[in-house]
């Protein structure tokens, strides 16, 4: 007996943090270094680049398991082109972009993804599918993940432990109904995330 | 071209072929079906604020032709649909204002609905005098579009312009043919509840100021100013509109001069 209780407590030892490493782990965005970027076309000259300012989520990583999921939510009246000042206009471009022509914050303030990963190299995700919901339209969108690094938050002596991701995709807008001045602005997103998330 | 020409001609189109049945005036329900036609593809899914409010425009166009035939003139007409049309407003704005504060809910949805209950009575009250009728649709619908545009949804514009469109359309048929054709709550009743709410749904959606929107309720007050009654309906319609687009100047310029006040 002895022997045996020896045996399952090494067991134990050995095999517990094992199954805590492949357990999926929970993240929260990080809101402060998390933001979607897009293009966007213009008169066919060149792409517009904006961005939303708040974004809030979760994700789940199970490496393991090659598995993982993210539910994000974006403030639609967060959308940022760098065009603010009204400058003797009666409205800036952000102010149109939250207007019904475009976003129409008031009536849809957030969009939301919900997608999973869907295939991985190595020990990094490289695609994630999902839904976008946008202005009450939820399509699917594939993102592509062209970054990802785990590893101890820096900042706090390895206390905290986090993951960043770069990832890309692509939608057309008139899918989710925002059909305002195609084709001068133009139909075809290009969408850039970077995004970071804190184990919880 | 999607808020002015082509509601124009269609509503041109409906008002020639229906006037001999005083049906003129569904000029108005033709030109906000092509305009959303354009829009949005007639599609209901989802059925947001925008689609709400052009549904109800084409759905009042009905009720007001059923209230034609079916009731005679009277005191339930003249409180019926200014009711209806504020319920109208709130059913419309209610997942808008279902987000806000409960303060803040009251007092916009009892302010919109307030607002569209009164030009839903005020048409009324032109729905027996078809040229100043005409020329209140023609300039609350520029009014509204306008101020739109200055508060920064253009898409509420050219909503607002094929409103216009269609009232010009009802207007143009009696000053071509010489003769008044009967406007009716098949024509009151869809202008003003289409054009309140397109206004109403500029100041919630967008950023068009509230004291612009409660100007726009000066079109059809400026409707009833005097008017060259024994002169040609031409030369009537001309005048009053004159007199509308007077009053639809002023929601541009407060609009305007809101945009430049709050800073960006």
């Amino acid at each position: 007996m002895p022997k045996a209780s020896t045996f399952a407590a090494g067991a134990a030892a050995i095999l517990l943090p094992l199954s805590a490493v492949a357990a999926p782990e929970s993240f929260t965005i990080d809101s402060f270094h998390s933001f979607p970027h897009f293009t966007v076309g213009h008169l066919g000259m060149s792409q517009l680049y904006g961005r939303f300012d708040k974004t809030s989520g979760k994700m789940t990583v199970d490496t393991a398991a090659k598995t993982g999921s993210v539910d994000i939510a974006i403030e639609a009246a967060s959308v940022d082109t760098g065009d603010s000042e009204r400058a003797g206009r009666p409205r800036t471009r952000d102010e149109h972009l939250r207007s019904p022509d475009f976003f129409n914050a008031q009536e849809f303030p957030r969009l939301t993804y919900k997608g999973k990963t869907a295939r991985w190299t190595g020990d990094s995700p490289a695609e994630v599918v999902g839904e976008l919901t946008l202005l009450g339209v939820t399509k699917p969108v594939t993102l592509k993940v062209e970054h990802w690094k785990c590893g101890p938050d820096p900042r706090t002596q390895g206390k905290r432990y986090m993951c960043g991701a770069n990832a890309t995709g692509s939608l057309k807008r008139s899918d989710f109904g925002m059909k305002f001045a195609i084709p001068g602005v133009g139909d075809e997103i290009h969408l850039l995330i970077q995004m970071e998330a804190i184990r919880d | 071209m999607q808020g002015g020409v082509a509601p124009f001609v269609v509503a041109l189109v409906v008002a020639i072929l229906l006037q001999r049945f005083n049906l003129a005036g569904l000029a108005i329900a033709a030109a906000l079906a092509t305009v959303a036609y354009f829009l949005n593809g007639l599609t209901l899914e989802p059925l947001t604020v925008t689609r709400k409010v052009i549904l109800l425009g084409l759905a009042a166009a009905a009720a007001g032709f059923l209230a034609d035939a079916l009731l005679k003139p009277s005191r339930a007409i003249a409180v019926g649909l200014p009711l209806i049309g504020a319920a109208c407003a709130a059913w419309a704005f209610w997942t808008v204002l279902a987000q806000k504060p409960v303060v803040e809910c009251v007092r916009l949805g009892g302010g919109i609905a307030l607002y569209a209950g009164s030009m839903v009575a005020m048409f009324g009250a032109l729905r027996a005098q078809p040229v100043r009728a005409g020329a209140a649709g023609l300039g609350l619908g520029l009014g509204t579009g306008i101020a739109a545009i200055l508060g920064a949804s253009a898409t509420y514009g050219l909503y607002g312009i094929a409103l216009a469109a269609g009232a010009g359309a009802f207007l143009l048929v009696q000053m071509v043919a010489g003769r008044t054709t009967a406007a009716g709550a098949a024509y009151t009743f869809p202008a003003a509840l289409a054009g309140a709410l397109l206004g109403a749904g500029a100041m919630l959606l967008a950023e068009l100021a509230w004291y612009a929107l409660a100007t726009l309720l000066l079109v059809p007050a400026a409707a009833f100013l005097p008017m060259p009654q024994k002169q040609p309906i031409w030369l009537q319609s001309i005048v009053v509109s004159l007199y509308t687009f007077a009053a639809a100047a002023v929601p541009w310029v407060l609009a305007w001069r809101y945009a430049g006040a709050s800073g960006g």
